[in-house]
């Protein structure tokens, strides 16, 4: 059979449903490279494309594209309410640590705020005894330890406010021990007049509230941690004030 | 025969040029690609032949592997994959039908219209609304035996011969039907397919 003869046919062979003869004829035509049956068929090829989509357009369920993927090796989340719940409680969870923990960080800082507070106070009504007895008007100085390697300093006492200790020179004491200072009055046995702290650079400052009038010398010894009745030690220095009280 | 619109849906702004080169790089993401292309087009062509939704979506599956395991023989530069996309799909379920019905395969034809190099040098745009509007004018303006003679023949995959003992009809009849159908559609499509 001739080209001419054949064209008829060539959507049937695109599409698979053309007859004998017609059906070989078009093969051997093809097989021999036929020039007008390749272009013919090309044609109709692309007439069956067009056909292709003139189905009534439907829907395939959502799972077949996650079955096509999972044949060729990918594997698709599938999609349901467990990813949003198991991500809900995920959250929930975390933020039920994470304001757990804030509230505790919080009441951490509130603590730590209060307690710098509380020694600020501390510190501030140390400054204001301390102002308060060296600006006393009968408040007197007495300076020991001048000349000397050991500690030295300043002693203010007011016979009505109380004693101010300013010392330098005084090395931190030793651990478990503590500077305890002594009111020592004329003829009388110290008296403790409170535990105190040198800092790193070897200062220190001490206040004692309190009637001085019988004071008659103001001495520092190293005693335990929890303090002494009596002095137990040597005293580090002893400043006489007697002398200056009116 | 009804055309709709579903060629709006196949017709991507981009080309398919790079999705190939992506399958052919066994990058399955550019499978799923495809799929959210011409799925639903896929499947629509294989439901109206098969008339059944859970075999229907056995062939579209079947169809993916076939294009995903063939796609190394297509030349992207030289046209678009939807037109071979949907030769198999419909082959796919042409064949089944025919497996069904006890009626011989021309697994040859299948297997020549299988192969993606027939369809490297069809035009990208070939599957456009535009080209869509003009198939549909092209169907409607058929007699009803001539659109019927040519859904038989794409979507139940009949030969003449089979039509004619379908219809009931004398072969030289239906054979008149389908070659009047296919130069009337040759005639008004001639536009449209590539010269």
């Amino acid at each position: 059979m001739n080209c001419n003869e054949l064209r008829d046919h060539y959507e049937l062979y695109a599409i698979g449903v053309a007859d004998e003869p017609e059906r070989s004829e078009i093969r051997a035509h093809l097989n021999r490279d036929c020039e007008v049956c390749m272009n013919g068929i090309r044609k109709a090829r692309e007439v069956a494309a067009l056909l292709g989509g003139t189905a009534a357009p439907m829907a395939p369920s959502p799972r077949l594209r996650a079955r096509i993927l999972a044949s060729v090796g990918v594997e698709q989340r599938r999609f349901g309410w467990a990813p949003f719940l198991a991500a809900a409680l995920a959250l929930s969870l975390f933020a039920v640590v994470y304001f757990a923990g804030r509230e505790r960080d919080l009441g951490n800082e509130i603590a730590r705020v209060r307690d710098i507070n509380r020694q600020q106070t501390i510190e501030l009504t140390r400054v204001n005894e301390a102002f308060a007895i060296v600006n006393g008007p009968d408040t007197v100085v007495t300076t020991f330890g001048e000349g000397e390697p050991k500690p030295k300093g300043k002693v203010f006492v007011s016979p009505t406010q109380g004693v101010l200790l300013i010392a330098s020179n005084l090395r931190p004491a030793p651990s478990g021990k503590a500077y305890e200072m002594w009111v020592i009055p004329n003829g009388g046995k110290p008296k403790p007049a409170g535990m105190f702290q040198s800092s790193a650079e070897g200062s220190a400052m001490h206040v004692q509230r309190g009637s001085m009038q019988d004071a008659n010398t103001i001495a520092v010894t190293l005693e335990p941690e929890a303090g002494s009745d009596a002095p137990t030690s040597t005293p580090l220095f002893a400043a006489p004030i007697r002398a200056l009280v009116p | 025969m009804m055309l709709l619109p579903i060629f709006l849906a196949i017709h991507a702004a981009e080309d398919d040029t790079g999705l190939v080169a992506r399958m052919q790089r066994r990058d399955p993401q550019a499978l799923a690609e495809l799929y959210d292309r011409y799925g639903r087009v896929t499947y629509s062509l294989i439901l109206r032949v098969v008339r059944d939704g859970g075999i229907a979506e056995d062939l579209v599956q079947e169809t993916f592997l076939r294009v995903w395991n063939r796609v190394h023989g297509f030349d992207a530069q030289k046209g678009s994959i939807g037109p071979w996309l949907l030769a198999v799909a419909r082959n796919r379920a042409i064949d089944y039908l025919r497996s069904a019905g006890g009626r011989e395969r021309n697994a040859v034809e299948f297997e020549e219209t299988d192969h993606p190099a027939l369809y490297c040098d069809m035009e990208k745009d070939l599957l456009s609304a535009d080209k869509a509007r003009k198939v549909k004018s092209a169907v409607e303006k058929l007699t009803p035996n001539q659109r019927q003679v040519i859904e038989l023949a794409y979507f139940e995959g009949l030969s003449q011969t089979e039509m004619a003992a379908r219809m009931g009809q004398p072969l030289g009849t239906v054979k008149t039907w389908v070659r009047t159908a296919l130069k009337n559609l040759r005639e008004d499509l001639g536009a449209v397919v590539s010269a």
